[in-house]
């Protein structure tokens, strides 16, 4: 990125590159609502008529939960691969990527937010599994 | 996703419980916490999970909101800071680049640079860019659902005269007089039904005999009115509402006869009641509507207190009226009683 805010040309070239991103975003269709996104921007109290600035947020907003969400992944992957050989068999049926409170606040650690994973607070062993495989 | 089953139900209650104090947990923002949880479950569901504890989900879409809440005070607050009102595209971008200096970014140690070219930018560009589109799985309302303000609008803007000099015209007009005039005949049916009025067929006879009145009572004003053009729509509207519930009868001025009038109105509308009564059972609509207008002829011209010639008349119509009404209300006490009995 050369650019030189000085220069008119470079100006310009901004003011498009903005408005160019901008567009871009609405043609991306965020999973976070729309209207969720507004609701909570007017809960803060923006006033934000245009549509493209609640798009930025949801987009943003979508970026953040998929980045902790894969860096989750990655925990729960590495959690199972460390599992011993042996008991990686018995387990073998129950191999499923579950999205758990440990992963979940390892991941949020680096992203600044520190969730102290409630110790009382006991998820079932069996949360995820299919009910069918749970009769086995 | 899977959820795991029933048995997270209980213990997702219990954090939401347990949650309650939470600003974004109050019971107004429900609706709003379980479509971001959807959200959340349907993007984690992308980037590859198969199921989710109930917690770990609560926690994420908990997060989500917070963060989409933070980004817009911060960009009002930065806004605000500019001495504009509505936050642009700048301020969020600014937020945002709080946001992401906790794990840096591109760029940011570049002081001289343009928001569109920094690090985060570029990184939701590329997000959009890769991340494939995952429509929202529900349609989702426009909420929170505002009721538009209907405004009754005052005296000077209907056109009409308050009711009385002492109400100024730029205050809001009163109620349709039917609304309080149907309360009060509610409240009659509630108190005949304590009465001990409790048989399906008393009950339906009165509401019968109500919705007659009702009608008896449009019946009557619209007579009256053909009469008293010149009082206006609004004092028509006063003598209707006066007509079924006694207590909004014009007031008697201090001394004027009120041994003579006030004993009268009342029992006028108990045998207009009874009176009914006995013709509802006839079946006799036209020979009752006259009645109403006979019972009711006392009592509106006893309001009209100001008329002098309305006195000998008045008087005329009571000396007639007492033996009838004393009359009517025994036979009304044993209609009531039998039709109890029956």
């Amino acid at each position: 990125m050369n650019h030189n805010p000085q220069s008119g040309d470079g100006k310009h070239d901004d003011d498009t590159a903005l408005s160019d991103f901008l567009a871009s975003l609405m043609e991306y269709t965020p999973t976070i609502p729309d209207e969720l996104v507004e609701h909570y921007l007017a809960k803060s109290g923006v006033q934000c008529p245009d549509v493209r600035l609640i798009r930025l947020v949801a987009v943003a907003t979508q970026k953040f939960v998929a980045e902790v969400a894969s860096d989750a992944l990655q925990h729960c992957k590495a959690r199972q691969a460390s599992v011993i050989k042996d008991k990686r068999d018995k387990q073998q049926k129950d191999k499923r990527l579950i999205l758990t409170m440990e992963d979940l606040s390892k991941s949020l650690r680096e992203y600044g937010v520190n969730v102290k994973h409630q110790e009382y607070f006991a998820d079932s062993p069996s949360t995820g599994i299919d009910p069918a495989s749970r009769d086995e | 996703m899977n959820d795991g089953g029933l048995e997270n139900r209980k213990e997702h209650g219990k954090s939401q419980k347990q949650s309650k104090s939470s600003k974004f947990n109050s019971k107004s923002d429900d609706f709003a916490l379980a479509i971001a949880k959807v959200a959340v479950a349907q993007v984690c569901e992308s980037v590859g999970f198969q199921s989710f504890q109930h917690s770990a989900l609560q926690t994420l879409s908990d997060i989500i909101v917070r963060y989409i809440y933070s980004i817009g005070k911060t960009a009002n607050i930065n806004a605000n800071l500019a001495g504009r009102v509505e936050a642009n595209v700048f301020d969020v971008l600014q937020r945002l680049e709080e946001l992401g200096s906790g794990l840096g970014f591109a760029g940011a140690s570049d002081a001289d640079r343009c928001v569109v070219n920094s690090g985060i930018v570029r990184d939701i560009v590329h997000f959009v860019g890769e991340a494939d589109d995952f429509q929202f799985a529900y349609d989702v309302p426009q909420f929170p659902v505002v009721k538009e303000w209907k405004e009754t609008g005052s005296f000077w803007e209907k056109g009409e005269e308050p009711p009385g000099k002492h109400i100024p015209n730029w205050l809001p007009v009163f109620p349709d007089p039917e609304t309080y005039a149907a309360r009060t005949s509610e409240g009659n049916e509630t108190m005949s039904v304590l009465n001990g009025e409790k048989s399906e067929l008393a009950s339906f006879e009165t509401k019968l005999e109500w919705s007659l009145l009702n009608l008896q009572q449009r019946f009557a004003c619209n007579g009256n009115e053909g009469g008293s053009s010149h009082d206006g729509g609004d004092a028509v509207r006063a003598r209707e509402a006066a007509e079924s519930n006694p207590y909004l009868a014009a007031p008697l001025h201090f001394g004027e006869k009120e041994v003579e009038v006030s004993p009268v109105v009342l029992p006028v509308k108990l045998s207009n009641e009874v009176a009914l009564k006995n013709i509802v059972s006839e079946n006799c609509i036209v020979g009752n509507h006259v009645s109403v207008l006979e019972t009711f002829a006392p009592a509106i011209e006893a309001m009209k207190s100001g008329f002098c010639d309305s006195e000998n008349r008045q008087k005329k119509v009571l000396h007639n009226q007492r033996p009838m009404v004393h009359f009517k209300i025994e036979t009304g006490k044993k209609s009531l009683g039998s039709a109890t009995n029956v």
